[in-house]
């Protein structure tokens, strides 16, 4: 019964699919036999997945590039909204275009192509989306006030279109890591930083891409058949929220 | 850990519903399950579900609230299979009434089954998980820890508690490598949503739930099983003192 590959031949489309999480969902999925887009302005290092040169804040190219994957591959059956910026600064030092520049990325991005998305799962009468928020959607962070509003902007979203799509079969759902071991984080923290931020999560280390695609893959399964609408908390225990 | 020992799971209120379809789940998969109920006939139906396709189970009649009665049974399991990995703290029980109406037995039947149950199996596990550096917890609590609703108020407090136990546990015992974690079952297709309504007020029920979740249909026991299965595992290693809602989208919060 477990041994069932449901995910094989499914049309997946990865935002951010070159990052870490979004590449180790794609590894995934590609393992899985799924057949995985990859929308991201970085190449994808990963063989096998097919990449679309694709800045999710541009409406007309986010359009066509899902236009194009669903023409051509017949119907897209999950998103997975990974593209997002980190870009931590002080809220008096915050200007207006890191701000926009946050927020366009990190949630009108995700609006953007799950509309596109939507276009093909409604009349298709299946779709399961999973969009990355964050801790920081519940806790904020120093220096983070506009990640923070874009990842609590990704709960809202999530939990409306979960509720607009239920009817037609289509599951929507968050997940939210915790600092998790990838370039983003290393990129503004020291690795002393870093690990220090393990002693503030009760299992004791920070989270690994594996622990973010196995929540991703879950969401996506036929294993999550009546959840929506929930927000996964992939974080070790830091905050039971 | 050698490959053919297999994974030792308890499961309590494994004779019906959610938690018998849990076992199932888990039998299948290769868990040696360990399966109480107070209902011997629940027991009985359970074996011949797992039994003839070759599952390794164990049964026993244990009422959750007695002490005593949950430490010798698990004396018992830990007898046969040494160990134990997992522990799915599910039995539950309802006794529908207004407040105002509510005799004490009522409110004590479900904060004793529910809370006290679950607090006498974590404890009775928690010794050996703690020697042995691993475990998972699983209990079951509800949408109703996070919403309350009219004719529940016993039920509301109780799934209330639970939820707080459970984050309680996984904060003592992450140190430890253990994850505890909770479900939030909407309204699920199970005898206990029948219990104490008429077949009248289940229909009646049934409707307004079904037009009120976005899913528009009651969840299977099946469906909040595998939810069990995923937090249980080792794909949910980085997940602890959550409670995850296989609820048909009934709350988001």
């Amino acid at each position: 019964m477990i041994e069932v590959n449901e995910h094989d031949g499914r049309v997946a489309v990865v935002t951010g699919g070159s990052g870490a999480i979004g590449g180790a969902v794609t590894e995934r999925l590609r393992n899985a036999g799924a057949l995985v887009h990859v929308f991201d302005i970085q190449p994808s290092s990963l063989s096998g997945a097919y990449f679309h040169r694709v800045d999710v804040r541009d409406e007309s190219e986010v359009d066509t590039a899902f236009g194009a994957v669903g023409k051509s591959f017949g119907r897209i059956d999950y998103l997975v909204c990974c593209a997002a910026i980190y870009r931590p600064a002080p809220f008096l030092e915050l200007r207006l275009d890191d701000w926009q520049r946050t927020l366009q990325i990190n949630l009108t991005g995700y609006f953007l192509c799950c509309r596109a998305a939507l276009r093909f799962m409604r009349p298709q009468k299946f779709g399961r989306i999973v969009m990355f928020s964050s801790m920081a959607a519940r806790t904020g962070g120093v220096n983070t006030a506009h990640y923070a509003a874009s990842k609590g902007g990704v709960l809202g979203l999530a939990r409306s279109l979960a509720i607009e799509s239920a009817a037609s079969n289509i599951r929507v759902n968050t997940v939210s890591p915790v600092i998790t071991d990838t370039p983003m984080p290393r990129a503004v923290l020291s690795d002393q930083e870093v690990e220090s931020r393990k002693t503030r999560i009760p299992l004791g280390r920070i989270g690994s891409t594996a622990d973010m695609a196995d929540a991703c893959l879950f969401l996506l399964s036929n294993d999550s058949s009546y959840v929506l609408g929930q927000d996964l908390r992939v974080n070790g225990g830091s905050t039971l929220w | 850990m050698v490959a053919s020992d297999p994974r030792v799971t308890v499961v309590t209120g494994g004779g019906s519903g959610i938690g018998r379809a849990t076992a199932i789940r888990l039998a299948r998969r290769g868990d040696a399950v360990c399966v109480c109920d107070l209902s011997e006939a629940g027991l009985k139906e359970i074996a011949a579900l797992i039994e003839p396709a070759g599952g390794n189970l164990l049964t026993g009649v244990v009422d959750v609230r007695d002490q005593s009665q949950v430490r010798a049974w698990i004396a018992e399991i830990l007898e046969r299979f040494d160990k134990i990995d997992c522990l799915f703290s599910n039995a539950g029980v309802n006794a529908r009434s207004t407040v105002a109406d509510m005799t004490l037995s009522q409110w004590n039947l479900l904060i004793d089954t529910h809370v006290t149950g679950t607090f006498n199996f974590c404890q009775a596990v928690l010794r050996g998980m703690v020697e042995r550096r691993a475990g998972s917890i699983v209990t079951t609590s509800s949408d109703f820890a996070i919403v309350g609703v009219p004719n529940a108020a016993n039920y509301c407090a109780a799934k209330t508690a639970l939820y707080s136990l459970t984050k309680s546990l996984a904060l003592e015992f992450a140190p430890y490598g253990i994850r505890v974690n909770a479900i939030g079952p909407g309204p699920i297709d199970t005898p206990l949503l029948r219990a104490g309504r008429t077949p009248e007020e289940y229909e009646n029920a049934r409707g307004v739930f079904e037009s009120r979740l976005p899913i528009k249909r009651l969840g299977q026991p099946e469906e909040v099983a595998a939810v069990v299965d995923f937090l249980l595992s080792e794909r949910a290693a980085f997940i602890t003192g959550q409670l995850l809602q296989p609820n048909g989208g009934q709350v988001m919060w």
